[in-house]
């Protein structure tokens, strides 16, 4: 910027010398407005992820931080890879885990929406109460949600065992979280009940952003209501359903706080996802190398779902044109 | 005037009452496991195990005490708080000014990839990342040290803040930006003078996302912060949880207090919040 403006001759317009400055002051500008953020950026993603690269290629005990681990190429992978404990973990990761519970989020937000997206809502002046209800378990954090349901669901004092007990569908209580036939059903309750919230006013959003006149000429025209959901208000749902399932798909795939807090991975290994059996293999077992390898392999996997993201967001942009 | 032609004005009510009745219903049902936990809180310890169905025991307050005079929680609540706020300040100022460059400068070379990453980064599963980041702040001595918690907080909330608040200054327009650069603003007082006070609802929005998201942060406080004076919310009160014994009462207290911040947070803007924070999804 001075380099520019000293070599400027003094005896030209200063006019011309001030637009000279500015024009150069103005090219560095950006760079400098946004440098503080790209730093950041810069050293807590790429620096950890090519870090994280780097370590899944080393052996290094939390103990020997600060030296370099020693290099022993794959062998880290090839050992979380045959490892039949990473299998089961990506298996849980993927079904258990983010299949069936954003499948879930999906079909009871879309439900919920449509019940409250009924005028009657708006017509009786509801809004305020339909959000603040439907913002409660969203605005609980993750650990209070499964302490509540940890609590709900304990096997002698919770109310869903006393229920059952009491209306004389069960001898004596179910230990929810202790059982492999109900541990998943339970971590899925806690989940979705926490999550749907945002699945819910997502697509409330969405369906308040279909004019009405869409609905009322196919009124006109003879449809019934039926239709009038599955031919116009449901096809035009599909963009915004897509970037929900992608979402919600990547921030629960990688999900680590409702397995650790609800059963630690247990009972026994049954539950271990591949973010706590990461967890566990860096700061349990003390293997940063081997947690730094089954990192890489989450964000190998996270990576295709990126490009299917993106892909879906694509063409629908595409489709809509 | 949305009503299907030739219903009558009494099977029209009658469906009205339907909907209005099972909609509340379903979301009572959905709030139902907090509104228990607000119900247990105000139960004493011996009547937790009994009567578990009677909405009204004896009603008393005495966990609250226990849990802010005689346990570590207020310890929790303060380092919470402390790295929350200033974690929030920090990306919000530093979102504010990388958007401001983004959005006033549109030519700038690195400008379209700079904006990609920025919005990739928000896909990024920060979780990978808790190995080699546990590695780098143990090499600077920050392990046990609030800045750690401090920066990674800024740093998760930075691309969505950036993002949000991009689409914010887009639409103010650039003609106050230039009748302040004339009257001789400089940048950083154009920035915070004339664009702050109009992006306000803005800021806010992003301010409170950003103060949630690092309230509920659970995998970070819990590696990064092992020592117990350094523990903030979330990792505290998981400890109250641990497998061998559990106090309820103190737990659904603690949870109260841990969710009120973010409630009230919500409660006071729900609506602006509600419709800022979708409409990424919904624009597309």
């Amino acid at each position: 910027m001075t380099a520019t403006s000293d070599r400027m001759p003094t005896t030209k317009a200063a006019s011309r010398d001030t637009v000279a400055r500015y024009w150069s002051a103005s090219r560095l500008e950006p760079y400098a407005l946004v440098m503080p953020a790209m730093v950041i950026l810069a050293v807590f993603f790429a620096g950890p992820a090519l870090y994280n690269i780097a370590l899944s290629f080393q052996e290094l005990s939390l103990f020997e931080l600060g030296r370099e681990g020693k290099w022993i190429g794959f062998d880290n992978f090839a050992e979380v890879l045959t490892d039949p404990a990473t299998g089961h973990a990506l298996f849980n990761t993927t079904l258990p885990l983010t299949i069936v519970t954003v499948v879930a989020r999906l079909a009871l937000g879309l439900g919920l929406a449509l019940l409250l997206n009924a005028s009657v809502f708006r017509r009786w002046k509801l809004g305020w109460l339909v959000r603040s209800l439907i913002l409660i378990p969203w605005v609980t954090p993750p650990v209070v949600a499964v302490a509540a349901w940890k609590w709900l669901l304990d096997a002698r004092y919770g109310v869903v065992n006393q229920l059952l007990v009491g209306m004389g569908l069960l001898e004596q209580g179910i230990p929810f979280l202790a059982r492999t036939s109900t541990v998943w059903g339970a971590i899925e309750t806690m989940l979705v009940w926490r999550e749907l919230p945002f699945v819910v006013i997502t697509f409330l959003a969405a369906l308040q952003s279909i004019p009405s006149d869409l609905k009322e000429a196919a009124r006109v025209d003879g449809a019934t209501n039926f239709q009038i959901h599955t031919r116009i208000v449901l096809p035009l749902l599909r963009p915004v359903t897509a970037v929900i399932a992608m979402l919600t798909t990547i921030w629960t795939f990688n999900n680590f706080v409702y397995v650790w807090l609800a059963t630690r991975g247990g009972p026994g290994d049954y539950t271990q996802v591949l973010a706590t059996q990461m967890y566990v293999t860096s700061f349990v077992d003390y293997r940063m190398g081997a947690g730094a390898a089954i990192g890489v392999v989450m964000s190998m996997i996270m990576f295709v779902f990126a490009l299917v993201y993106f892909f879906v967001v694509f063409r629908d942009k595409e489709g809509a044109r | 005037m949305s009503e299907p032609v030739g219903t009558s004005a009494p099977a029209r009510i009658a469906r009205d009452v339907v909907t209005v009745v099972a909609g509340v219903a379903l979301l009572l049902v959905i709030a139902f496991p907090f509104l228990w936990v607000i119900i247990i809180s105000f139960r004493p310890d011996s009547e937790i195990f009994t009567r578990t169905f009677q909405l009204i025991t004896t009603f008393t307050t005495e966990n609250y005490t226990q849990l802010l005079s005689d346990s570590p929680f207020p310890t929790y609540l303060r380092n919470s708080f402390f790295v929350c706020t200033i974690a929030t300040l920090v990306a919000v100022v530093i979102a504010l000014i990388t958007a401001y460059g983004f959005s006033r400068y549109r030519r700038f070379r690195l400008r379209p990839i700079l904006l990609v990453l920025v919005i990739c980064t928000q896909l990024f599963p920060f979780v990978i990342l808790i190995t080699p980041l546990y590695a780098m702040f143990f090499s600077v001595g920050l392990i046990n040290n609030s800045l750690s918690l401090v920066l990674s907080y800024i740093a998760i909330n930075l691309p969505f803040a950036i993002y949000l608040l991009l689409g914010y200054l887009d639409t103010i327009p650039i003609d106050l930006d230039e009748a302040a650069r004339i009257d001789g603003a400089s940048t950083l007082e154009i920035i915070f003078k004339v664009i702050l006070p109009v992006a306000w609802p803005g800021v806010v929005t992003v301010a409170v996302y950003a103060f949630v998201s690092a309230w509920d942060e659970f995998l970070f406080a819990l590696t990064l912060m092992t020592s117990e004076e350094n523990k903030t919310v979330p990792v505290g009160l998981a400890s109250f949880f641990g497998e061998y014994t559990t106090q309820w009462n103190l737990v659904m207290t603690a949870s109260v207090i841990s969710t009120l911040p973010t409630l009230l947070l919500f409660m006071l803007l729900q609506k602006k919040l509600v419709s800022d924070l979708t409409a990424g999804s919904v624009k597309q």
